[in-house]
């Protein structure tokens, strides 16, 4: 078996970090990553890049600061970047937009519907950053949207565009930056899907609640709906909250690898300039067989992290636990865990290649992945505090440099 | 910008707070359905930037008639009673982005639709729903009749019907007029700029806000209208669209001001109040169920709905709306509310891909009983 070397990095430097949500490339090549704080009062998220010299992290800013809403205020803290590092490529610039939950520093949790119009505690808005990643400087900031979080974002670099999805409100939402105006382009349903995905028609595509393809056009200026839902169990499931979770393009950009965010997370393909609606095929799903009487948490069943790496396989994080019935895992494994998977894009051969462990807790729960310039995989974990990333060394057989370009543009 | 000191999250305080958050967030009273605008199942709902619902009335039969607004105007009947359960797109009206009103008459149904320079009036027969869509069904869709503009030029305010006398009465940007549902025949009543709602008092009367903080008042009984008929209380009325709720019992109408100070009128003792004042502004449709109590929207962005109770002169905040039967969905912003056959209530979203909302509302504890415990 080929070795793939793991390696865990907590966020000492944050130790209330419950959460890495975004992972990326940035435009440099290196690997930016959020430490964020979504449970605790008055907290916020700090920005992280991985160091290849040191072989350690770099904690670049702590964003209440950058954005002058201090975790202290009163309000709904600036407390995580949800899904929403988007790479600039031309001039090296990474903008990243904050998402809400973290409560006030003196309540203990947030309702972003119950203090919408308490203007002592409500959510000051979405942070929009530019951060220059070639003098690692913050150039400028914005409020993306006004009193509600960025859930996920998406650069249209040849636009000058960026898309977001609200939360609460389920908004997409277009902010030109050149202008720096912002648009409200329609309320698309209730569960936020957890990732824009574009393609070459410059067509934003996610989904709605129903598990339906939702595309925004800029020619016709229209969010309009797939004919079909996407695949789900029919066993258990209708289709509902069957949103994309991760979404990542092909090296060549002519196919989208996705995942779905409900239990038993389906595995699809989406060929999005075939026909009218794209072609999607089901690859299946990425978790094992479970009790489906029970509505398994989809903090435990979970896949994530899908990242195309130099060797032009598609690799993501699929979790696995122990089930009395279903996966009695023989004794050594621990009670969950988050499996690396390979996947050959051309057979569609499904392959394990190793396991995350982190030494203290279970890591069954893998946001985002993404490849660095030198060829290494890099994964956000959510989990027990302080949360932090994996690096995993490829094989040398299978690495190649600056592979990490055509680089993803949305979170 | 004050300095806090941070919350113990094992403490008392904390979990009390807690609770008290989640249990002010969402709908604290009642149940709300969210229906889509189809016959879930047999066919395809409203396009999402067709579905705002902005206009509902309902028919004697209790079936609810409703108009959408956004980037097409569609006309839609539903009904929920019984054996049915579907919304039926009456069909989509082309070079019209928004529905005022609607209001049933004994046969046809009167939708007032806006373009981009002037409101027309649509005609189309009452559509009575198949009785059992369990089993077996069909539908036709109506011809809807464009009886033309209703002022040339001027866009289309609101309206509202006196259904036995088979009258709709409509308020453009200019005027007011009335025109007869069987025939179409129009009747300009008077030259007045239409701001807000419309209402039908207690006595058969038809009101609506004039200059100087006034309502002007029509008399379909001898033909008058006055002007500046009635003095508006104090208050703010001119900063937001006026709304109206109409006990369906009594006739009492409710309104409120800009400053959401809820008032009540009979045409008999005309306005009482302020008798209570909602939690936000502004607010945003009402409707009275049959024992009595008000229930509204309140607030921009994510609206919140209200009580007020008559018998103990009460406004309570009742939340967010949210849904669990039917569709899972959160409902932000309401365009219209109507009273239904049984007491519910129905709320029209005006959103992306707007639901029916019905709202069945908490049954009030009785005051107290005759009965010996047992």
């Amino acid at each position: 078996m080929e070795t793939y070397v793991v390696r865990w990095y907590p966020f000492t430097e944050h130790p209330n970090s419950d959460s890495c949500w975004s992972l990326s490339t940035g435009p440099d090549g290196r690997i930016y990553a959020a430490a964020c704080c979504e449970h605790l009062p008055g907290e916020t998220v700090k920005v992280v890049r991985y160091d290849e010299h040191s072989d350690s992290l770099d904690y670049l800013f702590d964003v209440d600061e950058v954005v002058e809403d201090p975790r202290d205020s009163g309000r709904a803290t600036q407390c995580k970047i949800h899904y929403s590092f988007a790479p600039s490529i031309h001039d090296g610039i990474l903008y990243m937009a904050t998402h809400l939950s973290g409560p006030p520093i003196d309540l203990p949790l947030y309702s972003p519907w119950g203090m919408w119009h308490d203007e002592e505690r409500c959510f000051r808005g979405s942070a929009l950053i530019a951060f220059d990643t070639k003098t690692d400087t913050v150039l400028w900031w914005d409020t993306l949207i006004p009193k509600e979080g960025c859930r996920c974002l998406l650069h249209d670099e040849e636009r000058g565009l960026l898309y977001a999805l609200s939360y609460p409100r389920d908004h997409l939402i277009s902010y030109d930056l050149n202008s720096r105006e912002r648009r409200d382009i329609a309320r698309i349903g209730s569960i936020n899907s957890q990732v824009l995905f574009l393609d070459r028609y410059h067509r934003v595509w996610t989904t709605r609640d129903d598990g339906r393809i939702v595309r925004y056009d800029p020619e016709k200026d229209r969010v309009e709906l797939s004919p079909y839902i996407l695949p789900h169990n029919p066993a258990f499931q209708t289709g509902w909250h069957s949103v994309l979770y991760d979404a990542v393009s092909s090296p060549d950009g002519e196919a989208i690898y996705a995942v779905t965010w409900i239990a038993q997370p389906r595995l699809i393909r989406i060929w999005p300039h075939e026909g009218e609606w794209g072609r999607v095929e089901d690859l299946g799903p990425t978790t094992q067989d479970r009790d489906p009487t029970i509505p398994y948490s989809t903090f435990l069943d979970h896949c994530g992290g899908l990242t195309f790496a130099p060797d032009g396989c598609l690799y993501f994080v699929a979790s696995r636990w122990h089930d009395p019935i279903y996966n009695p895992m023989p004794e050594g494994y621990r009670e969950r865990e988050g499996v690396l998977w390979r996947l050959d894009p051309e057979t569609l051969e499904r392959e394990e290649v190793t396991v995350l462990r982190r030494p203290d807790a279970f890591s069954q729960y893998v946001s985002r992945g993404a490849v660095d310039h030198n060829g290494d995989l890099f994964f956000g974990h959510v989990g027990q505090r302080p949360v932090g990333l994996f690096k995993v060394e490829m094989p040398q057989d299978r690495k190649k440099e600056d592979i990490h370009l055509p680089i993803r543009m949305w979170g | 910008m004050t300095k806090r000191k941070r919350i113990d999250l094992g403490s008392e305080e904390a979990r009390r707070l807690a609770k008290e958050i989640w249990d002010r967030t969402f709908l604290s009273e009642g149940t709300m359905v969210a229906f889509p605008l189809c016959f879930p199942g047999a066919s395809a709902p409203i396009p999402p930037d067709e579905s705002h619902i902005t206009a509902l009335d309902v028919a004697s039969d209790g079936t609810i008639y409703g108009g959408t607004s956004g980037r097409r105007v569609h006309l839609f009947a539903g009904a929920f009673h019984q054996a049915t359960g579907a919304v039926f797109d009456l069909g989509g009206v082309e070079d019209a982005t928004g529905c005022p009103a609607i209001c049933c008459g004994t046969e046809h149904i009167v939708a007032c639709v806006n373009g981009q320079s002037e409101g027309r009036l649509l005609r189309c027969p009452l559509q009575p729903l198949p009785r059992d869509l369990i089993q077996e069904w069909g539908f036709s869709r109506p011809r809807i009749e464009d009886l033309g503009p209703a002022v040339a030029g001027e866009k289309i305010v609101d309206a509202v019907a006196l259904r036995e006398k088979g009258v709709i009465f409509i308020a453009t940007e200019g005027h007011l007029l009335a025109m007869e549902i069987a025939s179409g025949e129009k009747k300009i009543l008077g030259e007045i700029p239409g701001f807000g709602c419309l209402a039908i008092g207690s006595q058969g009367s038809v009101f609506g806000l004039d200059e100087g903080e006034s309502l002007w008042r029509y008399r379909p009984q001898d033909g008058s209208l006055e002007r500046s008929s009635l003095p508006l209380p104090e208050g703010d009325w001119y900063r937001c669209p006026l709304r109206w709720a109409r006990d369906p019992i009594e006739g009492i109408l409710y309104t409120a001001d800009g400053d959401g100070r809820l008032f009540a009128f009979a045409e008999e003792y005309g306005f009482t109040g302020p008798i209570g004042r909602t939690p936000l502004t502004p607010i945003g449709p009402m409707a009275v169920t049959f024992d009595g109590r008000l229930f509204g929207t309140c607030g921009d962005g994510i609206a919140q709905f209200f009580c007020y109770n008559p018998e103990s002169g009460f406004v309570k905040s009742l939340g967010v709306a949210v849904s669990t039967i039917e569709r899972r969905r959160y409902g932000y912003a309401f365009g219209d509310a109507v009273t239904g056959r049984y007491g519910q209530l129905f709320f029209g979203e005006d959103d992306d891909g707007g639901h029916i909302w019905i709202y069945f509302p908490s049954i009030l504890p009785r005051a107290s009983s005759s009965r010996n415990p047992i």
